[in-house]
């Protein structure tokens, strides 16, 4: 090999941009044989451009690729592929309605005998590569759609194994995993990585970054701004070069909680939720973490009205209520921003007004007749009032970046003043910088005297936007701290359902 | 920085020219149509009769596709409207014989409709069976019932004020033209501009969205299927009045038709939802298709073949249209 192809992969002064605005500026990536290479950046710094360049969807405006010292052009995804490119997407990474022997050996490399599926042969093969990957126990025969999420990336994994991928592209691989399951997957890459093959891995959780990844290149508007060795930096170095400021300036002051108790529940019961009593004064965040599975999600949806309870009660502002629609919530000012963005938060096809209005059309009808100028206005406030990074009201939430979208259901929320407001997860995905100016509408609602309650996987969250934190195991409360000055973990035991030691 | 800004302003306005283009093929397909056959027999086509006979052809059409478009913002369809149609106007026609009064009558017959309606509305919202299924159900009921209550002859004899409805004009133009047009309006309007509008179509975006929003989805969707049931009734009522007799299977065909009306006005849409306005146009093209074939001499059988493949066109080519942009 000569010393140009010490990079499996090289691309040099990419440049890409849409609508006249540069999505990639002059970005130089180089991908070295054997390694783990993380690319960061917030939501919108080009991390997905340029991975659609590098696949081959997005033809580069102008700039130069390498594949092993060699030029090359990809002309769409299947050149790309047979090159060994591959990138698996989080959402894409299998067909669900076929075997998992189907989705290791999908396309062109299907086994024949007689014009007929060599179904045995078929078998055969994919059951090789799983053993390659130590996940001989995922049945191929089994439709793929049914495995575990973590089974379903290893499937993926293992079709891009099977094309004899060079360069392996995962973007959010985590994302719907559990810790266990991570680290199942992390073992996979280091073997793929000890074989030779290059990953590229994009996540956001920037733990796993440094657990997994040997160097990092880290994105911030469409430009490179930097490539370092993942042991000769930091968490925070990381973040401030993402977001060119510091970690600790994320999270908005504590404000001081009321005196009177905004919401009480006692002995709440229902799927998953098993005897929890808790109150949120008015003025004050509460946290709540723990393992998914925890319940916890579940106790938000009952809060909300959008699942049943089976006992217990619900007291808003002294009021029993006990209410069991999201519309009855609703109605007693408790309003739930759920934990699915794009399929439980925003209507992706519609505009950023209808998606506000349809959580406000009591409040901007009359006589049941609500006119577009009430609509437009109402969007208009929550564009400015929000920042919403918008071409306007008639913009179609779909177009928006995962982190403008979130603005959007949080809007449509926050424009019925809620008196208790329920977060799920409420800035899963979305870059650092949004993150911080979603803690700050968060913490400026509970300074207008509304209760909180946040519920949040990451514990570094929780301990800073939170007054206070309880901690769910298994449907149970499992412990309570006060934010301030909280242990992760500590916290962590609890989510085990352990007493702290 | 400036520059930038006027080269995404120059693109914007390229990608929405080019939307336009795409969005408005169905339209230019339309005008197409109108002007072929214009050109091929103008002496009879272009004439204001004729331009007559085709609203008046298609306005139980009309009025069934702009129901079936509320339906279909909502995200289900509705394939029992041509049935319910057809009984609703054997229901009209039965309850004229039997002596009652001309809006007694009418009543009755909507009431039927809407009850048809509601049993798909509860069997779709609230049993959550799939609108095809329990649609396909209801219409092969609502058909037999049909036959029971004409007891597979032909009614007729209704009294003349009555068929004044679907025969007699105004302004010229036959009233069945009005009726439509009022429907339309009033679908357009109500799915535009009030809340339970909205609701339909953020139930039809994405129901869960809308539940989480405070939005009771079951009641919305209910509410939608109701309307559609209605609305046939009414069809069916025009169309009994405009025959000046009933039979147990008057109305069947109006269903695919109106179905495919919906579809092809769904390439108008930039999203490829169900609007009204696409919806009538819909209605144009098959009106037109058909009666340019006819006054051309081509015979019914080829024309429900170019009908099909026309439908298929248009679709593809919205289709083409939106790869090309995103």
């Amino acid at each position: 090999m000569s010393t140009a192809s010490q990079y499996v992969l090289e691309a040099r002064d990419i440049s890409k941009h849409f609508d006249g605005v540069f999505a990639l500026n002059e970005v130089d990536l180089q991908i070295r044989t054997g390694e783990i290479h993380a690319l960061l950046g917030e939501n919108g710094a080009g991390k997905s451009t340029l991975i659609k360049v590098l696949t081959g969807v997005y033809a580069p405006d102008s700039g130069t690729m390498h594949l092993e010292g060699e030029g090359i052009t990809f002309k769409g995804v299947s050149s790309a592929h047979k090159a060994g490119v591959v990138a698996l997407y989080q959402e894409l990474s299998i067909v669900p309605n076929v075997s998992v022997a189907e989705n290791i050996v999908l396309g062109d490399d299907m086994p024949t005998r007689a014009g007929l599926v060599d179904w045995k042969e078929l078998r055969r093969i994919a059951r090789e590569q799983l053993d390659r990957l130590n996940q001989g126990q995922i049945p191929v025969q089994r439709m793929a759609g049914r495995l575990t999420p973590v089974q379903q990336t290893m499937v993926a994994v293992a079709r891009a194994i099977a094309v004899k991928a060079k360069v392996l592209i995962l973007d959010e691989p985590t994302a719907a995993l559990t810790d266990h399951e991570i680290q199942d997957l992390f073992r996979v890459l280091r073997n793929l990585r000890a074989e030779g093959v290059a990953i590229v891995y994009v996540s956001h959780r920037l733990e796993e970054v440094f657990e997994l990844c040997d160097r990092a290149t880290i994105m911030r508007n469409g430009r490179v701004m930097t490539t370092t060795d993942v042991a000769d930096t930091t968490i925070r170095e990381v973040i401030s070069t993402m977001v060119g400021r510091n970690q600790e300036d994320l999270f908005p002051t504590r404000g001081i909680p009321g005196a009177s108790t905004a919401v009480e529940i006692h002995n709440l019961s229902g799927q998953r939720v098993k005897d929890v009593s808790l109150s949120v004064k008015e003025g004050e965040v509460l946290g709540i973490g723990g393992l998914a599975g925890s319940g916890r999600s579940e106790l938000l949806r009952i809060i909300a009205g959008a699942q049943r309870h089976t006992s217990g009660r619900i007291v808003i502002d002294g009021q029993e209520t006990n209410h069991k629609s999201v519309a009855a919530a609703l109605s007693h000012g408790v309003a739930l921003v759920p934990e699915e963005r794009r399929s439980q938060g925003v209507v992706l096809s519609q505009s950023i007004g209808e998606n506000i209005a349809v959580g406000n059309l009591t409040s901007i009808s009359k006589w049941g007749l609500v006119t577009r100028a009430r609509i437009k206005s109402l969007a208009s406030n929550s564009i400015a009032e929000l920042q919403i990074k918008s071409r306007g009201p008639h913009q179609t939430v779909g177009q928006l970046s995962g982190g403008n979208q979130q603005k959007v259901v949080l809007a449509k929320y926050l424009a019925r003043n809620p008196k208790v407001l329920l977060l799920d997860e409420p800035t899963r995905g979305i870059d650092v910088g949004t993150k911080s100016e979603i803690y700050g509408l968060i913490r400026g609602l509970a300074a207008k005297g509304a209760a909180v309650i946040v519920v949040s996987s990451e514990l570094p969250e929780l301990i800073g936007l939170a007054d206070r934190i309880v901690l769910m195991h298994e449907g149970h409360i499992s412990g309570e701290v006060s934010a301030a000055g909280a242990d992760e973990e500590q916290l962590l035991s609890y989510c085990y359902g352990r007493a702290a030691s | 920085m400036q520059t930038r800004a006027a080269a995404g302003e120059g693109a914007r306005r390229y990608t929405s020219a080019l939307g336009a283009m795409k969005s408005g093929g169905t339209i230019i397909g339309f005008i197409l149509l109108v002007a072929v056959f214009g050109m091929m027999r103008p002496e009879v086509f272009l004439t204001f009769g004729n331009l007559r006979n085709v609203l008046e052809q298609v306005a139980i059409l009309a009025i069934i596709a702009s129901v079936q478009t509320v339906v279909m913002v909502v995200g289900n369809f509705d394939l029992s409207v041509g049935a319910t149609a057809s009984l609703s106007g054997a229901v009209v026609a039965q309850l004229l014989i039997g002596g009652q009064g001309i809006a007694v009558a009418i009543a009755g017959a909507l009431v039927v409709g809407a009850l048809v309606g509601a049993v798909n509305g509860y069997l779709t919202a609230y049993l959550k069976l799939s609108a095809f299924v329990a649609t396909l159900a209801t219409m092969t009921s609502v058909s037999g019932l049909a036959f029971i209550v004409t007891d597979g002859t032909t009614l007729f004899g209704l009294p003349q004020g009555f068929m004044s409805l679907g025969q007699g004009r105004w302004l010229g133009l036959p009233i069945p033209i009005f009726v439509a047009i009022a429907i339309a309006v009033m679908v357009w309007f109500v799915l535009r501009n009030t809340t339970i509008g909205r609701r339909w179509h953020a139930v039809g975006g994405n129901a869960e969205v809308a539940k989480l929003s405070g939005v009771h989805v079951n009641r919305v969707r209910f509410l939608a299927f109701v309307v559609a049931g209605a609305g046939a009734a009414l069809a069916g009522v025009v169309l009994t009045s405009r025959l000046a007799s009933a039979t147990a299977t008057s109305g069947d065909s109006y269903m695919l038709l109106a179905i495919a009306a919906v579809f092809l006005g769904m390439t108008i849409s930039k999203e490829g939802t169900a609007n009204i306005g696409g919806t009538l146009i819909g209605v144009g093209i098959l009106g037109v298709l058909s009666n340019g074939l006819n006054i051309i001499g081509v015979s019914t059988y080829v024309q429900q073949f170019l009908t099909g493949i026309i439908i298929i066109a248009a679709v593809a080519f919205s289709r083409l249209g939106n790869k090309g942009v995103s």
